[in-house]
Formats: structure tokens, sequence, C-alpha cells
């Protein structure tokens, strides 16, 4: 593998105007993940610390082993949801070492509304829990919710990928020999209770902790009973009566204390074979992305650039250097961990289309995960490409990924338009884990593009009906489609949905990526074979 | 570097027969092991005794033979003379070496050891008896010219006997007739606080010793305890071997001595060996033995006591003389009279022991029990450690503290106290807590290093003696070295998987 | 978590700061690199900290360190996080009988003081005897149940109450 040698100016006009842009993105991204990580009303945090319960985060920090990294997923989940109403989607989700071993995270926030949990939370528990799945990430659940978030309830109860999937995918995680383990710091109400009674191990902090299926309230409007949450679902009961859960703890600490001596107990993981090679770190600076990524999405840049500031002493192997040149393949190490990566440098073509699927090959052959780094206009389009088939030639690659049998992860590192987001691993596509950059924009087509076509549709309606052409109101169609889709396009609004598994800063893309794809070395590699190639 | 004071220990026998078939030794501990390796070079079977509670200990494996001894308590068995004769008959012993403490001034002891056709290797029955009394033994002392405080004895009513002791003058020192170490003990410095003193001072008397008559003496303020090292053949022949300083003491007892006495006067020393010699030849003492005196700060002394046995801190006798005191012993108790002329020793160096003791200097000396476990001895040739430790070994209340004697010899007082220090500070003990730095501390205090010395010397320098707490940094590195004992500490500092512990402490 | 030990009656806080490329610990917020982290277990043992070389003894007696340093010893303790499980006891006053059964001896009398573990009572349930431990160090409040006296699961047999502070 070579050095890339990079040709970038870092004092040249360009890159300091790029850089003071994504800089500012950057600040802005950590701003808002600022807000909502801590910002809570003060009524709020006095009453958790009254109960004297720690904050979720505290919790997190306490249960991590010290000195290692804890790479928090959808940190802006719901950020442009509910008014604002629940930070993070209400939940923290992440991976983090506990006793030496990786696993999935997944905390409810007692600091929003008691841990209610809103639709977005449910999609985010269950995508945490999906990847625990996918990746067989043992998980340690910390429990501190009142349940459903009831106003919402139809969007959160009742779908295929609602709050069933939850336990669904605890069972079968457990199924899998996935371990689980809850420490119920709060309550865990209705459905949440199902989270520590579906864990293989459960403890329960004296006081604080509760779990039940139908609250006090709930038990005395259904049968008059008068019990208190204690009777009812707490510590001394669950560990010495009912048996739902396992060691009781008196204090918080206590609990993650008895939570960690059970971590050590699991099993070592047995994770696939691959030769981890001494990680090195890149040779450029990662703080030039900044500079190389543009300041305008529809200005392309060389993404070997970007690949050299995320790799191992930012050494690459590229495959095929002279062919299909607008898709970018090759080998790099990141973290040690060896990584086929696709990477646009412009428009697919037919070529870069069947470089693209045939390197998926090699890759699946060689049983070397796979990275996609996406700034996608799209497949081209035009009679000529038709004829060439460019459309075969894209679903050979949507074919191949589709079916690849190794980890697959995705950086959106800029755009991601139309069909180009399937062939590069879109969110459909279940990669691993998806990454999106604050600068990233996502739709079916740009903003400017689908503005005007919408306007161009407008107008051929008036044209039709022989009306006059007013153009104050195809300009203000023009307008209105695109204000709507920039809200839409932008990294904010897919992030709050969880199209991404959270905008990460470009600088912070390597230790994610070391994070991630050690993770994804937990599961076994899926069934080789594909289906049937279009040739 | 082999020192002479040390080789001439290790002499041959100067005769070819063992002196004795067998001899018991008939105690525990370091002293055990000292006496043994004399027999051994006197090539005379050794025979220890233990109690199920001493089962393995190091002094049962230094002897040639060992026999288990009954008892309700270890201590019990120890004292028990009537079983440890019938002991040492039955394994064929002819003599008993009694060491220091236990039966070792027990005059029914020597005497029973006597009737049963043994050698007791100590002096007559009598003469332990009569310097066993505090009160006989002083007027002994009295009759032959040594100088003696002026006293009193409750001999009759307690009244006469505060009148008596009135008369002494101020301070006072009340003591139990028939007691030794500490118990007991009284200091009273004016009329007023005499009669309860005294009362007091009866009734414990009674508890401790059944005994309840009481004695009191000039109390000298800042006296220094300086004893001599006698020898006697019992026909009335006597020599000394220089004297010792005893004075650095807490709770009445030694724990640090050394030979010979800094700062004495070259004129008060010979007026005290000679008394002693005196003493010794009056009493026609056997064996070895030593006479205790009070030296006031004017250069006054009295006859305090006479130990009719092996003192505990004869070894820094034997590295300033090269006299091997229990081969004197065990040849005078064989008859073969003194190994010596007085013209043919003379001092050299100086020697210091330190007695290491389970005890915490910070609270009071209180003893302290544990296991050891970890155990690195210093050794050198100008160094005896001289002990019966064993790494794993349990360190109980059932005896007494004292676990080693440290003893450093060198030319000069200054080298012997900095081999001291070096040495203590190369014992290791760990699992039990001892005086080991407390000593370190008292040997480099700047008025021990002048040999400004009286009995009173720890408690004067108490507050300069205390442990000072560690610097930050030390502190630091100990609480370092203690968390990566840890396992679960271990594990977690170098079991994190990687890429993680490379990656460290990151958010995103 | 950070570990908790104390030293001279004193509680200090130690983390990991780094792993790599060394070791770092942070002691009360001071930062150590250790070039040399020795072995783990008692005895001989030596560390390299900073630009020290350290040659030390340790040993470990029940939840202490003992550790020898530079010819002075130190007891450091440990706090454990799960020191009240331990005591899990602690709240527990009753001494119950885990099967029904019938009592066949009481050991103590009320009044008695008891330390966790000592037998306060002896049952016999299907041919087999088993001795009822005091959950906790109290003193016995009351003895419920007498001799031959028939129990059943979970009723108790002897109340305990706890030691007055200074008794």
């Amino acid at each position: 593998m070579r050095k890339i040698q990079s040709t970038i100016n870092a004092s040249s006009a360009e890159f300091r105007r790029n850089f003071a842009h994504n800089k500012r993105l950057a600040a802005e991204f950590r701003e808002r993940q600022e807000a909502a990580r801590h910002s809570r009303p003060a009524r709020d945090l006095a009453r958790i610390a009254k109960q004297g319960k720690m904050r979720p985060r505290e919790r997190i920090e306490k249960l991590i082993d010290p000195g290692t990294p804890f790479l928090e997923l959808s940190s802006l989940a719901a950020n442009m949801a509910y008014g604002g109403e629940a930070p993070s989607a209400s939940c923290i989700a992440g991976i983090g070492i506990v006793a030496g071993k990786e696993t999935m995270i997944r905390a409810d926030d007692c600091t929003v509304k008691g841990g209610a949990w809103y639709p977005l939370t449910v999609k985010k528990i269950v995508r945490a829990l999906d990847i625990a799945l996918e990746n067989r990430l043992p998980v340690i659940h910390l429990c501190d919710s009142a349940g459903g978030f009831l106003p919402l309830q139809a969007e959160l109860f009742p779908d295929r990928q609602m709050a069933g999937r939850i336990f669904r995918n605890q069972s079968l995680l457990s199924k899998l020999g996935v371990q689980q383990l809850a420490l119920v710091f709060g309550h865990c109400t209705a459905g949440g209770a199902y989270i520590p009674a579906l864990s293989d191990y459960s403890v329960i902090v004296r006081g604080t902790g509760a779990v039940f299926l139908g609250g006090p309230p709930l038990v005395r409007a259904a049968t008059g009973e008068e019990v208190s949450v204690e009777e009812l679902g707490g510590a001394e009961m669950h560990t010495s009566v009912s048996g739902v859960c396992d060691y009781p703890a008196a204090t918080e600490e206590e609990a993650i204390s008895i939570g960690r001596d059970i971590v050590r107990l699991w099993r070592e993981p047995n994770k696939i074979a691959g030769r981890r090679e001494p990680a090195e770190a890149p040779a450029y600076d990662p703080e030039e992305l900044y500079g190389i990524l543009p300041d305008d999405i529809k200005r392309q840049f060389e993404m070997r650039e970007i690949i050299a500031r995320i790799v191992d002493g930012s050494r690459f192997h590229e495959y095929q250097p002279n062919y299909g040149a607008t898709l970018v393949c090759g080998f790099a190490n990141i973290w040690g961990f060896k990584v086929g990566i696709l990477a646009n440098n412009g428009v697919l073509f037919n070529d870069s289309s069947l470089k693209g699927a045939h390197f998926i090959e090699l890759c699946n052959q060689n049983e070397t995960p796979l990275l996609f780094l996406q700034n996608i206009t799209g497949y081209m389009v035009g009679r000529e490409y038709e004829r060439r088939g460019i459309t075969k030639d894209g679903a050979k690659m949507i074919m191949a990924q589709s079916c690849s049998r190794v980890p697959k992860f995705t950086v959106m590192c800029n755009g991601s338009f139309g069909a180009g987001n399937y062939g590069m691993c879109g969110r459909a596509y279940d990669g691993r884990l998806l990454f999106a950059w604050p600068n990233h924009q996502i739709g079916v087509m740009g903003g400017k593009q689908a503005a005007n076509t919408l306007a161009d549709v407008k107008l051929n309606q008036m044209k039709r009906g022989g009306e006059a052409v007013d153009r104050a109101l195809v300009e203000r169609v023009r307008e209105e489609t695109l204000a709507a889709y920039q809200e839409q396009l932008s990294a904010y609004y897919s992030t709050s949905e969880l199209w991404d598994d959270g905008i990460i800063d470009p600088v912070d893309t390597r230790n994610a990526l070391g994070v991630a794809i050690s993770a994804s070395l937990n599961a076994p590699l899926g069934e080789p074979g594909y289906g049937v190639f279009r040739f | 570097m082999t020192d002479p004071a040390v080789t001439a220990l290790a002499t041959p026998s100067r005769t070819k027969a063992p002196l004795f078939r067998k001899v018991m030794i008939a105690n525990r501990g370091e002293i055990v092991c000292r006496i043994a390796r004399t027999l051994r070079q006197l090539s005379i079977p050794s025979l220890a005794i233990f109690h199920d509670a001493e089962a393995g200990a190091a002094h049962t494996r230094v002897t040639d033979e060992a026999v288990e001894i009954q008892g309700e308590t270890p201590v019990a068995a120890h004292l028990d003379a009537r079983q440890i004769i019938v002991a040492a008959v039955k394994a064929g012993a002819d003599a008993i070496h009694p060491g220091y403490g236990f039966l070792s001034e027990n005059a029914a002891f020597a005497r029973a050891v006597a009737e049963a056709g043994l050698t007791f290797i100590g002096p007559d029955a009598d003469v332990i008896a009569l310097m066993g009394d505090k009160i006989s033994a002083r007027a002994f002392a009295e009759r032959h010219g040594a100088p003696v405080a002026p006293s009193a004895v409750s001999e009759g009513h307690i009244d006469a006997f505060i009148a008596a002791a009135a008369g002494i003058g101020f301070p006072l020192l009340i003591k139990a007739a028939a007691g030794g170490g500490g118990k007991g003990m009284k200091i009273v410095r004016s009329q007023e606080e005499l009669a309860d003193a005294a009362r007091s001072a009866a009734s414990e008397a009674l508890r401790y010793f059944a005994d309840g008559r009481i004695y009191a003496e000039l109390y000298v303020e800042r006296p220094r305890h300086i004893e001599v090292q006698v020898l006697g053949d019992g026909q009335g022949e006597a020599v000394h071997l220089f004297e010792r300083e005893c004075s650095v003491q807490r709770r009445f007892q030694k724990i640090i001595e050394e030979a010979p006495a800094p700062n004495l006067p070259r004129e008060t020393r010979e007026r005290m060996l000679d008394s002693a010699v005196r003493l010794t030849r009056a009493a026609r003492y056997r064996n070895a033995g030593t006479i205790e005196f009070i030296l006031a700060p004017d250069g006054r002394f009295f006859f305090l006591e006479m130990n009719t046995r092996l003192q505990v801190e004869h070894p820094v006798t034997e590295m300033i003389t090269g006299v091997d005191l229990v081969r004197a012993q065990v040849e005078i108790a064989a008859g073969q009279g003194l190994p010596f002329r007085q013209s043919e020793i003379a001092p050299r160096g100086v020697a210091i022991e330190c007695r290491i003791c389970a005890e915490d200097p910070e609270r009071d000396f209180l003893p302290e029990i544990g296991v050891v476990r970890y155990l690195a001895k210093p050794e050198a040739p100008y160094l005896r450690f001289e002990n019966a430790l064993d790494a794993h070994q349990k360190v109980t209340a059932d005896f007494d503290s004292m676990l080693a004697k440290l003893v450093a010899h060198s030319e000069t007082r200054d080298a012997a106290i900095g081999r001291s220090i070096a040495a203590l500070r190369e014992l290791v003990i760990v699992g039990v807590r001892t005086n080991t730095e407390y000593l370190a501390r008292v040997l480099a205090h700047p008025a021990f290093r002048a040999g400004d010395l009286h009995t009173g010397f720890l408690a004067e320098h108490a507050q300069e003696l205390k442990s000072i707490p560690p610097d930050e940094r030390t502190r630091d590195h100990v609480l370092i070295a203690a968390a990566l004992g840890l396992r679960d500490f271990r594990e977690v500092a170098f079991g994190a998987p990687e890429p993680h512990a490379t990656i460290g402490r990151w958010r995103n | 978590m950070a570990l908790k030990l104390t030293l001279a009656g004193r509680t200090h806080l130690v983390e990991i700061v780094r792993r790599r490329p060394r070791l770092v610990l942070s002691i009360d917020g001071r930062e150590h690199e250790i070039a040399a982290a020795g072995e783990g277990g008692d005895g001989r043992n030596s560390l390299e900290i900073g630009g020290d070389s350290l040659h030390f003894v340790r040993a470990q007696v029940g939840d202490s360190q003992l550790v020898h340093l530079k010819g002075r010893g130190y007891e450091v303790g440990w706090v454990d996080p799960q020191a009240e499980i331990a005591d899990a006891g602690a709240d527990h006053d009753e001494v119950k009988s885990p099967m029904p059964g019938r009592v066949v001896s009481v050991s103590r009398i009320a009044g008695d003081r008891v330390l966790r573990g000592e037998t306060v009572a002896t049952i016999e349930s299907m041919k087999l005897q088993m001795s009822l431990p005091a959950p906790r160090d109290g003193r016995i409040a009351a003895i419920l149940r007498a001799e031959g006296d028939a129990v059943e699961k979970d009723e108790a047999v002897a109340r305990l109450e706890a030691l007055s502070p200074g008794s």
C-alpha cells in the first residue's frame, strides 16, 4: 500500500474558505449536541438529584471502563421532532467497553419527561437492538422510563418496527446467545417491564427501581387495589418474591459495580479472525478535512484526499486506478482493520458501476469489510447511457452490495442523491453503521432540481389548461418547494428521523469507524452468494 | 569483610568429647535458635520443646530434636516445669538451658532440674531465689558494698511503710517486691500522693504476684539504665564483660541496647564494673548473670537488681568482646570454670541491638498480631539478625511481642548507628505491623546520636519520633503500587481490547 | 469506575487516564505515567513511574494491600463499591427457616450478642438438619420458636436487634 500523495494547498484561499465554513458547521453540530445532551429544565434536574439518582450520562461514564471510547449513536435523534421536546429522542445508545468487552449500552433518559418513550425513542431503541443483533453485541439496558408517551401511542405501539420490536429483538438476541443485562435505576412500566424480564441478568436499585406492568394508579383504576410502588414492583419484592430481578443494590453505584462484575463473567467474544495490523495514525492531519470539503454542495472534491485523512498511515492500495475513475476503489487499514473502500469521485458511469460491483465481489471473496464514502448525485442519465445499460450496470452494483456477506459501513461525506444512494449502501441496505457529516444532504434529487422539476410541472399544467402563465405563481412554487426541500435535505432532518446512526464531526470519523469495525467482527459473516446479475 | 567479633563465636570447641550428652533448650523463638547454634558448634545434640500452637515453628527445626509439651495455653505449657523436666529425661537430655523469660529465673525449676539429676545451665536455685526477690537482693548488695538507693520495704503495716517511704524524700518509685518488668510500678512525686499510691501498688502486687509486699526507693530523674555482664564459676571467682546501655525503653521495657555505654566517664565505669564483680564473687555466683544499675546524671549509681540468666541483649556484649556467652554458660555448667581471665578480654568497637517487636508505636506500642506475608532479612558480616521468623508465620498474642533482634557492630558508634539504620530499612516484614521504622527514627534522632540517653528518652522525644506522613509523590507511588496489586484493577487497566485501548477516552 | 483507596485515613481516587502508549493513572487528579507496571500478586515487585524506578513488596490481606516501599510499610485499603451488598443481611432482622420442619435446638437466648454467621437455632427438615445462622451482627431480641416446635418455610425462628452504640 502506498501513501496517498496529497495535493492540497492549505494556504490557498479556497482551502481557508472551506475550512472556515466546515469548522462552523462542526461547531454548530457540537452546540446542538451539547444542548441535546445537557440542556434540561432545572426543575427536572433538581427532582432527579433529590431522588438520589444519577443522570443517564453519569451512569454510562461510571459503567464503562475508564480511559476507553464510547461511540454514541444518533445523539441528535428527534432534534427536529416534537418541537424539540425529546432531545436525543430521550434515550442514549452507544458502543462502549465494559469490563473489557464491547457492549451496546442503551439508556433511558429520565431527565426528559421521566424517560417516556416517544415514537422516535422506540425507533432509536429498536435500531440499537438491531445493531446489537447484526453485530452480536451484548446489551446493557439502563432502565429508567415512565413508559410510552401516551399522546403519541399510535405512532409508537402498533406497527411492525414499533415498541413490540424491542422485546422481539431482545428475544432474538438471547436466542443467538448474546447476553443482556438490565440495570433498573428507575421505573420500568408496562412494556418497559419486559426489558429486565427478557434480560439474562438484572440488578435493581432499592428505593428508586421498580418494575411492573401497571403502576399503582393503573392498578387502582383497574381493580381498586391500593398498593405502593415498593410493594408492587420494588427491589425487595422482585429479588426475593417474584424473581423478576436478580440482584438488589443499595445504590446506583453499587448496581453499576454488580453489573460490571456480571459482564466480567460473560464469555470472551468469539470474533471473526481477521488479521489486524498495528494501527498507525494518518500521515495527514484529519483537521484538513474541513478545508477539503467544499462550502458548496455542488462543488466536486477529491475523495482520495478524504481517504488520506481517515486511513492508517494515509496508505491506500487503489484498485483499477485508471478504470471507472468516478468511483475510487481500494484497500486500506483503519485502526489496523483491513477495509475495502468505495468512494465517489463523480457521477457513476457504466464503467465505474461495473468496477464497484467487481470490487465488492473481491471484498466478499477476501472477507474484507466494506466502507462506502458517499458523495453522489446519482448514476449518469441520458440516451447514450441508457442505451449502454446504465440501469443494468447500476443494478449489478446494487445486487453485489445488497448480497454482501461482509460488514458494510457508510459515511455520508457530502451529498447523497438518487439511486446512487442505493448502490453506495444507503440506509436501506443494512450497513452495520451509517454516519453523516454535518454538511451532508440527502434526497431523491437535489433541492434546486426538485424545485425546478415541480415548477416545470406547474408551468406545463398552466399551459395545458390554457391559462395565462403566471410567472409569479411558478416562482412561488419553486421557492416553497426549495424551502421545504432544503429542510428535509439537511443532515439534521436526516438524523432526527434516524436515517443514519448519527452525525459525526469529520475529524471523529476514524475513531467512529474503528469502534464500528471492531464491533462488527463479533458477528459471523453471512452466507456467501448473490442473486441473478443482469449482464 | 568479616568482623572478628562475629568469627570469634564460631571458633571450634576446645574439648574433644561433647560437654553434655544432649541439652534441652526449654524456651522458644529466637533464643532457641541462638543457643542451638552454639550447641551445634560444641557438637552437643539439642532438643527443643513446643506447644501444639507452635508446631513446625523455626525453633523446632533448628534443634536436632523437638518434643511437644501440652498445656491449656502455649505459655502455660512453657511454664510447666514438671512436664518439661519429664520430657527432658525421657528424651535422654542431661542438661537444660532455660534461655530467658519463662522458667529461667525460677528457683524451684532450677532445683527440680538438679533433683532430676540434670544440669541446669544457670546459677544455683538458692542464688536465683536470693536475687529473684528485690528486697533480699538489695540487702545482699548493700552488705557487699554495692551502692543502693535509699529505700523502704513494707514488711508490716502499710502505714509504717508510708512513713518510712516519706523519709527517703521525693520523688519515689514504688514497686512490687516480687515483681519484674513494669507491673505495679508507680512514681510518687509528693507526700499527698503517697498513701494512695502505696495502697494501690500493694493491691496490684498481690494481684499480679500473689505477694502484697511493696518496696519504695529514691526515684532518680533522667536515670540511665546500665548493666554489667558477668560470669561466675560458682566457686567465688568472677569476671565481667563490660557494660551495656539499656536506657531506651518504652513501657519499662528495653527496645534498644548497646555496648559499651556512650558518654560514661571511665571512673564511673570502673566503679560499676568493680562493684558488679564483687557482688558476683560474694554470691559465689555460677554462670552468666547481669547486674543492673541506675545511673543518675550526677554520676551516682545504685544497684537495681541482678538477672540470673542470659539476657535478651547479650549479643551486643558478644560482639564487642568476641566471647560466645552461651558457650561460656555451657562450659561453666559442665564444670570447666571460667573461660578466660579478666585481663584476657578487651572491648572492641560498638554494638547496637534493636528489638523488632510486633507493635504499633503510633498507638502506645500496643501489641499487633497478623500473619507474616513477606519477609526479607537483612544480611551482612557485621550483622546478627537473631530471629525465628518464617514467611507465613502467624504472630499471635500468645507470646511476647518481640519478633527478632537486629544487632549491628562497627568500630565507632556513628558507624554502628548507620549500619543499624540501613539494616532496619533492609528488613521487610509485611503482614504484621512492627516498630522497625520507629527504631530507625530513634537511632537517627540527634539526641540518640549524641548519646544523650535516659530511660525517659522515648517519652521526652515522643513528638519528634512520630512518623511523618509520606510526601505526596511517595503516597501516590504507594497508591499506584496498591492499585496495580488489585486483580480487578489490573484487569481493567490491561484488559481493554484494541483498538479501544489505543483510542482511549474518546467521545463523539 | 474510579477506584477508591484509603491510606492513613484518607480516601484517594485512582483513575485510568490512558493506556497507550503507556498506562497513565491519575491519583486525585495528579497524573502519573507507568512505564513498567510490574507483576500482579504478592511479593517483591517493581514499578517504573515517571522517571522513578521503585522496588517494593506488596501483600494482599483481606481488602487491604500492604505495601513496603523505601523502608516504610503502608496499609492501603480498598473501598468496595459493593460493600453494601456484602451486608445484604444488614436490614434483615429475622432468622428464618428456609424449609418447613421442626426446631431441633435453640442455641441462643434473648439478649445474647451474636455475630453474623453464628448459629442461632437448628432445624430438621426432610431428615436433614440445618443450622440457622444470624444474618448479621446484633443481639437476639426474641426467640420466637422453641425446641420441638414446627416451623413453616420462611417462618422466623428468632429476631435480631441492632446493638446499641457503645455496647
